[in-house]
């Protein structure tokens, strides 16, 4: 068995899902094969059940994740982004570095009011280029391929913005920790 | 609600595989054992009052003395006089090296043998009967009597346990806790995680759904997660905790600030059993001991008093009495709550929830009784907690329904745990690069291919580590070992596969395979501080009187009983099919059936084992063919339809997770108190 995560969850293959029904569509199955049912069967059913649960496990864990979907998708596409891909964009790169001193300096002065409004502020955008992907997801689903192939590397320039604002968030959890420990 | 349609012959399956199963809640302080009787969990007491062996709990205390191992209440009372050879707590050692002890040496009155890079060993006995023992064979010994007092109360012998391990645990501390489970005799079904065993025991008893937070303090370790109940589907969405933070640190906390307080001094380091210092070692292993029994019945009497008295009396005939009140016991267990605190939160995070989304948190574990630890957590989450099942059950009674599952009982429930610290593997410059992710839902798997970096290079060193940090050093090496025979090839020709398998026990599996030549390497991941199967196969030998004799007895039985159950199984599959077997598979299958039952009954557990194997492998085809139809038949009659609604209205919220806002929270929250 060896179809897209999509076709194993039963969903449609597209960007736009909703959380929930990806959840209960990973629930509704997975609660058929896990391997807990197949305790006292043959070791061949267990063995079958325990590689069934283990696909849901790993398509549930990345379609239910915006950002892991829309890579996954973009993959199915042909597209791929290497693991220290950068944007080729000065104007980008100057105004995250500059948000990343902002922070740093918060960071060592101690503001952790400053340092928890820089994040709000980046989760905002992030949430916005994830709602900005619903439309180019649109046209790479759409029949039209001018149209598609037009958004696909629009598709992957947003993600890798977007690898940028997730390290930067991560960036603010550490900050936010530090009082912590 | 939780009834299930039965698939066609299934429920002729499930009588004739049905096993006598119980829960084992394998504590630092206290071990319980519980089964399932008309549905219902219920703990085994033992039957000896004169003992005080009636009690649910048996301590998890063993002595080693010249008569023989003394297990539960009677260790106890061994233990203020012989400190050295009464191994309290000994799960704080289990699957640990000497090194990571380092912070908790204080006041442990043991004698330990020297750091040889493998697991703590206890030094215990003397003269001839002086030997080295692992807290593997601790725990099982403590498994083994508390299957015992199971055995009689369930009327035959036990063939199959879940043994309940802090979700913390790490993979070498799941490890040696299912090979105390085997060097115990015992089948182990399943390692469940505890917090997950109390919400199970929680949401049955209430019928409980919604998210629930489970904040275990025990003796020795503590443990948080989230889950969320829907259907008889537990689903663990994050965890976390310290598998070396519980009440037993409070006491020492406790000692030693009124030793220090009193100008006392206790030296453990005279590690000798030897001449002169043998008695001075064993009066300070003695006080050290006593002061730490001594702090823990004041802290436990300041539950419900708001001062006690801590009595301890010194070598030179002085004594130390002091009155503690209960604020002294807040503000001395304020560092240690402040650790859980900080796990809490992360965890909230993980689940990428907050903490008002809750609909309840639940008190499990000892410590959780004290109105210093309760009082932290209903700040901590904004609520009062629920712990209306007693906290030093419920595991225990989660464990037993998770049993009765694995033995093919009625109960439909389904536990979808996580694994609790990511995995990866070094690369070059010691950085670790995570191939399975903290909180990912176990069993997962997750493979990644790694090149050459030199030239004519014809191995690969795979160093496995668990941890959340980004360098090796910050992380728990697992195990290392070497893929070779890699044709000698430019740098970056050779391609190494490397995936990882993590089963429903949390354990990890490796296996390396050389792209191009195919050279194939697999390990389950013996951790450092782990034992050989060798080692194990010994000590099981070991303890048998007529070893050879005894344990081949015992294997044959084994094999035949699982012989048995598979030939019942598959002969009830057969009938119950509906047009899926195909002739030649039918033909194969039968024929290894008939082979199979020639095997079991002649003597030769080897060839049954086979035997099982073959029928498996014949099989095969027509196990997969019904894992589809199960799906199928449960998809029925549903249409994509439902999943058509927009990702606009549910907002993709923070950061690389989203958050979703209306997550259904059926809520039916318990009638809380
Ligand atoms: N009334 C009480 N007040 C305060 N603490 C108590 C009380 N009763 C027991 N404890 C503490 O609870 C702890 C034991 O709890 P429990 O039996 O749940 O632990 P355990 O399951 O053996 O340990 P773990 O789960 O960490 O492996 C001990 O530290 C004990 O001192
Ligand atoms: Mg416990």
């Amino acid at each position: 068995m060896s179809g897209s995560y999509f076709e194993l969850l039963g969903l449609p293959e597209r960007f736009d899902l909703a959380r929930p029904a990806i959840e209960a569509a990973y629930l509704d199955r997975t609660r058929e094969v896990h391997p807990d049912r197949f305790a006292t069967a043959a070791a061949s059913e267990r063995v079958a059940a325990l590689q069934r649960s283990m696909q849901l496990n790993d398509a549930y864990q990345t379609l239910r994740q915006p950002v892991r979907r829309a890579e996954y998708l973009l993959n199915r596409h042909g597209v791929f982004i290497g693991d220290n891909e950068r944007l080729d964009d000065a104007a980008f790169l100057m105004e995250i570095l500059e948000l990343r001193e902002e922070l740093a300096e918060a960071r060592v002065a101690g503001k952790l009011d400053e340092v928890a409004r820089l994040q709000a502020e980046m989760r905002r955008r992030h949430r916005g280029l994830l709602d900005a992907l619903i439309p180019l997801f649109a046209a790479v689903e759409g029949d039209d391929a001018a149209g598609r192939a037009d958004a696909l590397p629009r598709v992957k320039r947003t993600l890798i913005e977007l690898r940028y604002l997730a390290r930067y968030l991560e960036e603010c959890d550490a900050a936010l920790d530090d009082e912590e420990a | 609600m939780l009834m299930q349609i039965a698939e066609p012959g299934e429920s002729q399956i499930k009588e004739a595989c049905r096993k006598r199963v119980v829960g084992i809640d394998l504590g630092t302080t206290n071990s319980l054992v519980a089964h399932v009787v008309d549905g219902t969990p219920t703990v085994i007491t033992g039957g000896d009052a004169t003992a005080g062996d009636d009690a649910a709990l048996v301590p998890s205390i063993v002595h080693y003395g010249a008569d023989g191992v003394v297990v539960g209440h009677r260790a106890a009372e061994l233990a203020a006089e012989h400190p050295r050879d009464t191994i309290v707590s000994v799960k704080r050692f289990v699957g640990r090296g000497l090194r990571d002890l380092a912070s908790q040496r204080a006041l442990l009155p043991y004698e330990l043998a020297p750091d040889d890079g493998r697991m703590v060993r206890f030094v215990v006995g003397a003269g001839d009967a002086r030997r080295e023992i692992t807290p593997v064979e601790v725990s099982a010994d403590i498994l083994r009597a508390v299957a015992a007092r199971a055995t009689a109360a369930v009327g035959g012998a036990i063939e199959g346990v879940v043994i309940t391990v802090p979700a913390y645990f790490d993979d070498a501390q799941r490890q040696a806790t299912r090979d105390a489970g085997r060097l115990a005799g015992l089948e182990v079904l399943r390692l469940l995680a505890e917090p997950t065993a109390a919400a199970l025991a929680y949401g049955l008893d209430r019928g409980s759904r919604g998210l629930y937070a489970v904040y275990d303090l025990g003796g020795g370790t503590f443990d948080v997660s989230i889950l969320k109940l829907v259907d008889g589907v537990f689903e663990v969405r994050a965890t976390g905790g310290d598998s070396a933070l519980g009440g037993d640190d409070l006491d020492r906390a406790i000692a030693a600030h009124l030793l220090a307080e009193a100008g006392v001094t206790i030296d453990l380091a005279a590690d000798t059993e030897a001449g002169a210092a043998a008695g001075a070692a064993l009066a300070q292993r003695r006080l050290a001991r006593r002061a730490v029994t001594a702090a823990r019945a004041v802290k436990e009497r300041l539950t419900d008093a708001d001062e006690a008295l801590f009595t301890l009396s010194l070598a030179d005939g002085r004594a130390i009495e002091r009155r503690v009140t209960r604020a002294e016991l807040a503000a001395l267990a304020r560092p240690l709550l402040d650790r859980t605190g900080r796990a809490c939160r992360r965890v909230l995070k993980d689940a990428e929830l907050d903490a008002g989304e809750l609909d309840g948190v639940i008190l499990v574990g000892g410590s959780t009784r004290s109105p210093v630890v309760r009082a932290y957590v209903a700040e901590l989450f904004g609520r009062e907690p629920l712990c209306d099942l007693d906290p030093d059950q419920v595991v225990a009674l989660g464990a037993a329904v998770q049993a009765e599952v694995l033995g093919g009982g009625e109960q439909q429930v389904v536990l979808l745990d996580v694994i609790p610290l990511s995995l990866g593997i070094e690369m070059m410059g010691g950085v670790v690069e995570k191939l399975i992710h903290r909180n990912s839902t176990i069993p997962c798997g997750a493979s990644q291919t790694f090149t050459t970096y030199a030239d004519n290079q014809t191995g690969f060193d795979i160093h496995v580590l668990q941890g959340e940090r980004e360098t090796v050093e910050g992380c728990r090496s697992l195990a290392r070992f070497v893929l070779r025979g890699i044709p000698p090839a430019v740098a970056g020709m050779a391609r190494a596969e490397i995936t990882f398998m993590i089963d429903a026990d949390g354990i990890l599996r490796v296996t390396a395979r050389e792209q191009v030549s195919g050279v194939e390497a697999s390990i389950e991941v013996k951790p450092s501080y782990g034992l050989t199967d060798e080692e194990i196969e010994q000590m099981l030998l070991d303890s048998f009187d007529h070893a050879e004799d005894d344990l081949q007895r015992r294997n044959l039985q084994i094999e035949r009983v699982e012989a048995e159950r598979i030939l019942a199984a598959t002969r009830a599959a057969i009938d119950g099919d509906d047009g899926l077997l195909t002739d030649d598979v039918r033909a194969a299958t039968e024929a290894a059936i008939v082979e199979l039952r020639r095997l079991a009954a002649g003597d030769d557990h080897l060839a049954i084992r086979a035997g099982v194997e073959a029928l498996d492998l014949a099989s095969k085809p027509f196990a997969q063919a019904r894992m589809n139809r199960v799906i199928e038949a449960a998809m029925r009659g549903r249409t994509v339809d439902d999943v058509d609604h927009s990702l606009a209205h549910v907002h993709p919220g923070d950061h690389d997770h989203d958050h979703d806002p209306d997550h259904d929270h059926a809520h039916e929250p318990p009638d809380g108190r």
